[in-house]
């Protein structure tokens, strides 16, 4: 009888932390759209910010991101997809292969704000890029190299192998297994990769905002060692002056656009996903 | 490693790959990653050296950090422990027991239902966090606590646990998920209750798994900046056992000083010591917490 007494009691304990949890949690999301819903004019996304971002939209703001996130994932792609096909279809020692697992995990878990210290040495003093978009966009594609592989990784060893012993059977040479079929069949594991590696830089601020980033007085950048501004930079130094309502309730609308982009990216990412799932148990 | 690049050509090329432009192209592409990676690592060792010459190990022990005169980071140091010690203190009951709640107890289409929310919300980035934490909880704990100043230790604490709740949560429970059906059914075969077997059967077999969960939010809790750098307070000093005023964590002196000290002189070469620092922290217990993760696959 007692056990059973003390068995309902723990059962009821962890029942409720689970239920408070993800209450807690709705909450963030709750207070998130509740605060960033009245900043929202309609023309919050079409119009530049004014006043020192107490008035107006966030549109340079949101191009900023944009053309981080895009350039990012451009220069990171092909170093993710080649390092992994050489990684899964060309190296043949194991202790070489774990390494360089490891060195995806170490990568993926360093705090990004090494990578804005490290990355504005390199680009921006030795390779000149100064504070600019470009210098921004090399750390931010180095920042999410290990995103973009472990789904490409992912997708790439999840492939039967009857496709590749079919490919061999008809005397493919290797480089012709990888364009004819590896690619195409991994297609909606790269596509996973790219949609989170560009929700990862929508939601990075640490890595660019001393290396890519400035506040007002610039729009869109004219040529490579611009600076942009950018959302999430703009949250910050609007937070910063926290007692100011106006700057406040500008910086939970910026919020609300910047939340809204990464959970719409993630969101992308998943439904390719589980198309991936669907295609390799067909 | 790199010995056996050079020495044995045949391990980097299996059968006549070599042979194929393409593979020499795949290769460039992991060689540039390669470089990437330890690039970072090299590149902070080589920078922190001038203050490693000038401050020898004093640059750890040392607790004052004046900027063109001396630089000690241990108020840094502490303040990093001490801050995620804190938020994995808070974390980590409330994240094991709904991990064990979601995996055992939940059916499976709510269980799909509380992993979403967990993985979205494991994505929403520290930016979102920090906007929360100064309008809301800062205010909360100056409050309750009767402070001047609601920026402390604590309220950086507090933050990072609700920050890393999601990450460890998903994690655990994949952990707990993975033990085999059969282990379950066995145990309550021989008399065990549900929750016994939960506790005494799944458990221990998910604890390498839980292990790395645990040590993945750690190194999280640790590196985040811009959450903490929001709510800490942003002042260099040891703080004692008191988590009620403003201290300082390592990525959070970074993220104050990095924009100042811009690529060169003494100052820098302290940051990127700091850098070093925390880069060596977090390292070590990503390895360990994917070699824990690994060992529960096999």
């Amino acid at each position: 009888m007692k056990a059973k007494a003390v068995e309902k009691l723990v059962l009821g304990m962890i029942s409720t932390i689970t239920v408070l949890v993800v209450a807690l949690l709705i909450t963030i999301l709750a207070v998130l759209f509740v605060k960033g819903y009245p900043a929202l004019h309609s023309g919050f996304l079409f119009e530049e910010s004014r006043d020192f971002g107490r008035a107006g939209g966030v549109l340079y703001q949101s191009a900023g991101t944009l053309i981080l996130m895009i350039t990012a994932v451009l220069l990171s792609l092909p170093v993710a997809l080649g390092s992994v096909l050489y990684q899964t279809e060309y190296l043949s020692s194991g202790k070489l292969k774990t390494f360089l697992m490891q060195l995806t995990y170490i990568l993926n878990a360093t705090p990004t704000i090494l990578f804005g210290l490290v990355g504005y040495l390199f680009f921006g003093v030795y390779l000149d890029a100064g504070v600019s978009w470009v210098t921004g966009s090399l750390i931010l594609a180095v920042m999410i190299l290990p995103t973009l592989q472990v789904s490409i990784r992912e997708a790439v060893e999840g492939l039967p192998e009857k496709y590749r012993e079919a490919g061999m059977v008809l005397g493919l040479t290797r480089s012709a297994q990888i364009y004819r079929i590896i690619l195409p069949q991994c297609f909606y594991g790269i596509v996973t990769g790219i949609f989170l590696g560009l929700a990862r830089v929508a939601g990075e601020t640490a890595a660019i905002m001393f290396t890519a980033t400035t506040f007002s007085g610039i729009q869109l950048p004219q040529s490579y060692s611009d600076p942009v501004p950018t959302l999430q930079t703009h949250i910050l130094i609007l937070a910063q002056e926290a007692v100011n309502p106006e700057s406040l309730a500008q910086a939970w609308g910026a919020g609300l656009v910047l939340i809204g982009l990464v959970f719409m990216l993630t969101l992308v990412a998943w439904a390719f996903r589980t198309r991936m799932v669907m295609e390799s148990e067909l | 490693m790199k010995l056996s690049y050079k020495k044995n050509f045949s391990n980097c090329f299996s059968g006549q790959a070599h042979l194929e432009p393409l593979a020499w192209i795949f290769a460039l592409m992991n060689l540039i990653f390669v470089t990437g990676a330890m690039g970072l690592g090299v590149f902070l060792l080589v920078q922190s050296l001038p203050i490693m010459k000038a401050e020898g190990l004093d640059f750890w022990l040392g607790e004052n950090w004046w900027v063109g005169e001396t630089y000690g980071a241990l108020s840094m140091i502490v303040g990093s422990l001490m801050v995620t010690a804190l938020a994995v203190t808070l974390a980590l009951p409330i994240a094991l027991s709904a991990a064990l709640y979601t995996s055992e107890y939940l059916s499976p289409s709510l269980r799909r239902g509380v992993k979403g929310v967990m993985e979205l919300l494991a994505g929403v980035p520290g930016i979102i966090y920090g906007l929360l934490g100064i309008s809301f909880l800062a205010v909360t704990v100056k409050e309750s606590f009767n402070l001047l100043y609601g920026n402390t230790l604590f309220t950086a604490g507090c933050l990072l646990a609700i920050m890393i709740l999601p990450t460890v949560l998903t994690l655990a429970e994949d952990a707990l998920h993975a033990v085999p059906i059969e282990y379950r059914e066995v145990a309550e075969g021989l008399g065990l209750s549900k929750l016994q077997t939960a506790l005494r059967v799944v458990v221990p077999q998910a604890s390498s798994g839980i292990v790395g969960a645990i040590l993945l939010g750690i190194g999280k809790a640790m590196g985040e900046t811009i959450a903490v750098l929001m709510v800490v307070g942003s002042l260099d000093r040891i703080p004692g056992w008191n988590l009620f005023v403003s201290g300082q964590t390592i990525p959070s002196k970074l993220g104050r000083e990095a924009a100042e000290a811009l690529g060169s002189g003494l100052h820098w070469s302290a940051l990127m010591g700091l850098g070093l620092t925390l880069f060596f922290m977090v390292s070590i217990l990503t390895y360990s917490g994917t070699r824990f993760t690994e060992w529960s696959r096999r």
